[in-house]
């Protein structure tokens, strides 16, 4: 599965683009989080890796701009496994095991939509980092 | 008491005879968590009689911690007045080549994220940093300029010395607040959506000899990875409300990255975590019972950081249990709870001093002077007057929402003021409604208010520090701040104006 993240302007977010692109394209098309006004919004959604290309056709025809969010990453060494973190995530994707280790889990977090934690850390072990961008540049 | 006289049971043991066994190789040493469950199974009798010693830990953010370094005389010998290491200005009490590293002191470059707590780290790491001092020059101290790169091999002398360090227990910290607040209890979410909390409970020093019996001047304890020693009571100190803390120190060469981590609080700055551990020795039935306490008898008050005074209202009372379950109950909620230090690295405090005790390694030491039970801890004695929102609040203009916008208009124009608040039959805030609001409407040809009231309102609290309120303000971008009481009920208003003729008046 591959994330992508989608931004609707004020003209854009009126209309059904997602259902149609689910309808025409009969991809299962999972929406991680939404924040969508009047205005216009911002989806994080995932989708099958095979599909990504087309997928990533059909939003930009329909003017919507995609990109590939960032992921968060942490790095062992520099954790203190303080688990200041834990609390703020709001997909539950960090917890504490028995040993109180903070353990992460890639496939629950939802990227830099989110970052809720990344500021949190004392240790500065939690970052945003690019994802493989390379199938989304050659789908231009 | 014949039976008792055949079968001699010793009621107490010394520290010298805990040494003779460790130097025989049989000492019995159990962590606090080992210990608390042993006293479970079998009783504080038989806890007694099978352990010497007890040991503890804990590992968090200390910021009242540092390091004294002596870097030497350059030739020609310069008597310091400022100087940097690695960009941390470092403090110069002493003669001429003393300094002070604070935990807190921030880089002037990278202000936030790199400190003192850092600099105590890299060095203690085995790295390189670059000092740049200078002075005013003295007949004997001619140099006026200093640049060099030290190591901790260079110093002649890197200890920690640390005036308040592991207290016994602290605050769990919510936010009450519409916005997010960043403390040094860490990121607090709006409306208490989270909570923190710091402090290792059942596993702390100070929690399992409350009534300083073996801890005091003298102990030899765990610090940062090597030993190190208390050499006080640390500031603040107050061991009647369960709040003792310690001054320590030890040789900062010998310590370790591991248990000696530089840290950086977003907008709040730097500090460093520090590892300490103390082992209790079992010199009585009293202190195999004491160290038995259970994170459920150890209690902290849920205190609303939310609030920017010094005494913060306390929303409940918690145990360190329910702290480390990682949920705390306030009222009808359940508020998911962080821990600030680790409690892995407090056990392994706990573990390493266990084996050097164990291996032979460790001796304790008994005190040579107690700790002071009765000290109090003041708040600061205050010669000026401070001013809150309350004293420079008007009186609100309110309208409702069904106000159209040329009757809001006119008001504006009799009452000279440049915010309506909009209330509901209650007298509860929905809105607000500005000048150039009202202006843009009529330009638009827009009549009704619902189409042009901001809903998303900043507020202020009649009992905040002007300072704060005004502080919103600017981080907003916005000229006025209804004020409302714990109900959302509009007291007042506070705006730029008024704030700008308080400084005015100073």
């Amino acid at each position: 599965m591959v994330r992508i993240l989608l931004k609707f302007s004020e003209q854009t977010v009126e209309q059904p683009i997602v259902s149609q692109i689910i309808l025409d394209l009969k991809v299962p098309l999972n929406i991680l989080t939404a924040y969508v006004n009047s205005k216009g919004g911002e989806v994080l959604a995932e989708i099958p890796d095979e599909a990504l290309e087309k997928v990533v056709a059909a939003f930009r025809m329909r003017n919507v701009t995609v990109s590939l969010p960032k992921l968060i990453e942490v790095d062992t060494e520099k954790c203190i496994s303080c688990g200041s973190c834990v609390a703020l995530c709001p997909v539950e994707a960090i917890t504490l095991d028995e040993e109180y280790s903070v353990v992460f889990d890639k496939e629950k977090c939802v990227g830099s939509t989110c970052s809720a934690c990344v500021d949190a850390c004392p240790a500065r072990a939690i970052k945003s980092v690019k994802q493989n961008n390379h199938e989304l540049h050659s789908s231009r | 008491m014949e039976e008792k006289a055949l079968k001699p049971q010793k009621n107490t043991r010394t520290i010298e005879e805990i040494n003779q066994k460790i130097r025989n190789g049989d000492v019995q040493v159990l962590t606090a968590e080992e210990m608390k469950k042993l006293v479970e199974s079998s009783g504080v009798e038989v806890a007694f009689r099978e352990v010497d010693v007890v040991t503890t830990g804990t590992f968090g953010a200390m910021c009242s911690s540092g390091a004294i370094v002596n870097i030497g005389h350059p030739d020609p010998p310069i008597k310091l007045e400022n100087a940097w290491m690695n960009d941390v200005p470092i403090c110069h009490p002493g003669a001429a080549v003393d300094l002070y590293i604070g935990a807190s002191a921030m880089s002037t470059t990278q202000p936030y994220e790199y400190g003192g707590g850092h600099l105590i780290e890299d060095l203690v790491a085995g790295k390189e940093v670059e000092l740049k001092a200078n002075s005013y020059g003295t007949d004997c101290y001619p140099r006026t300029q200093v640049k060099t790169n030290l190591t901790k091999d260079d110093l002649n002398q890197f200890y920690l010395l640390n005036f308040r360090n592991c207290y016994q227990h602290y605050n769990c910290a919510v936010n009450s607040r519409d916005e997010t607040i960043y403390t040094y209890m860490g990121k607090l979410l709006p409306r208490m959506r989270n909570a923190t909390f710091s402090g290792a409970g059942e596993l702390n020093p100070l929690m399992n000899d409350p009534d300083y019996e073996t801890i005091g001047i003298g102990t030899r304890i765990f610090l940062g990875g090597t030993q190190g020693y208390v050499i006080g009571e640390g500031t603040q100190h107050e061991a009647s409300s369960l709040n003792g803390t310690l001054m320590v120190r030890g040789n900062a060469k010998k310590m370790s990255p591991e248990f000696l981590r530089g840290a950086a609080f977003t907008r709040y700055g730097t500090t460093l975590y520090v590892g300490l551990g103390i082992p209790i020795p079992i010199l009585n039935e009293g202190l195999a019972r004491k160290t038995a306490i259970r994170d459920e008898e150890i209690f902290t008050n849920v205190v609303d950081y939310g609030v920017p005074r010094r005494d913060r209202p306390k929303l409940a009372r918690v145990s360190y249990k329910e702290l480390k379950s990682g949920g705390v109950t306030v009222g009808d909620r359940r508020i998911r709870v962080s821990s600030l230090s680790s409690l892995k690295k407090a056990r392994k405090i706990a573990g390493t001093l266990k084996d050097w005790i164990v291996q032979g390694e460790f001796f304790l030491s008994a005190p040579v002077e107690r700790l002071p039970l009765d000290g109090v801890f003041k708040s600061m004695k205050q010669t000026e007057a401070i001013v809150f929102v309350v004293n420079v609040m008007q009186k609100a203009v309110t309208c409702r929402e069904t106000d159209a916008v040329s009757a809001i208009a006119k008001r504006i124009v009799t009452k000279s003021v440049n915010h309506i608040v909009v209330v509901d039959e209650q007298g509860k805030l929905t809105g607000i409604v500005t000048s150039w609001d009202i202006t843009r409407a009529l330009a638009e040809g827009k009549d009704a208010l619902a189409e042009i009231v901001t809903r998303h309102v900043f507020t202020a609290k009649p009992d905040e520090p002007l300072e704060t309120a005004s502080k919103r303000l600017a981080q907003h971008n916005i000229s006025a701040l209804p004020v409302i009481d714990n109900k959302n009920k509009v007291l007042g208003i506070v705006t730029s104006e008024d704030i700008s003729k308080q400084l005015g008046r100073k």
